[in-house]
């Protein structure tokens, strides 16, 4: 099971759009593949700060910091298969 | 209007200071006497305000200029300030964490150091930290 963390701040709706877009992504895997949680920064700043997170959205995956922006559908979907 | 000299006194600078914020495209006079001073105006002062305290907040001149184009443009909005302050504060963060790691070492060594009384070349403190040197150079070399 790949797990992967969105982080980002309440209110961005930049990254609103994009979010939603990648976790269709992540969900067309299949729910027993991949669990999604979007985390709110600043309620888990710590955590943040422990994966190594710089800024603000970014991705963990299995508890790695693997996407310091949002990426494209593309790199989101090949990443995940490579750990699938 | 405003001399730099006052200027900078009402801020809490000195008039070199107000002078690097100009340089750095952050600051500018109103307009200039026949003889080439500047002078400057109340929105020069609150600029300047607001430059000060967003480097109490940790903010660098790079970011305080970002967030005086944000404040002027049209396109931005609060959000876009929120997401500034965000990364800001995650980047305390982790230099809260690194000086918490400093401040722990440091007291490692003071630990050791149980004799004030020592000679210099005994001083396990200085001792610790040519070791931690020495096998820094090491790791290097074989690294």
């Amino acid at each position: 099971m790949v797990k992967v963390e969105v982080f980002s701040s309440p209110g961005c709706g930049k990254c609103a759009q994009a979010k939603a877009m990648l976790k269709t992504v992540a969900e067309a895997l299949g729910s027993d593949k991949v669990t999604w949680r979007e985390v709110n920064i600043l309620e888990e700043m710590d955590y943040a700060v422990d994966l190594g997170i710089m800024s603000s959205p970014a991705i963990a995956i299995d508890g790695e910091l693997v996407f310091t922006s949002l990426p494209s559908a593309y790199k989101l979907r090949v990443e995940l298969l490579r750990r699938l | 209007m405003l001399t730099i000299g006052k200027l900078a006194r009402e801020a809490g600078v000195t008039p070199d200071t107000v002078r690097y914020y100009e340089k750095e495209g952050l600051l500018a006079p109103a307009r200039k006497t026949d003889a080439g001073y500047r002078l400057y105006d109340e929105d020069a002062a609150r600029r300047l305000r607001f430059i000060r305290q967003a480097q109490q907040c940790g903010f660098s001149l790079a970011e305080i200029g970002e967030l005086l184009m944000l404040k002027r443009s049209d396109a931005a909005c609060c959000k876009d300030v929120r997401g500034v302050a965000v990364s800001k504060k995650l980047q305390l963060e982790h230099k809260i964490r690194a000086l918490q790691a400093m401040s722990g070492a440091l007291s490692e060594l003071i630990a050791i150091c149980n004799d004030g009384a020592r000679p210099l070349d005994e001083c396990p403190i200085l001792a610790a930290l040519e070791n931690s040197m020495a096998g820094q150079m090491e790791g290097a070399r074989n690294g």
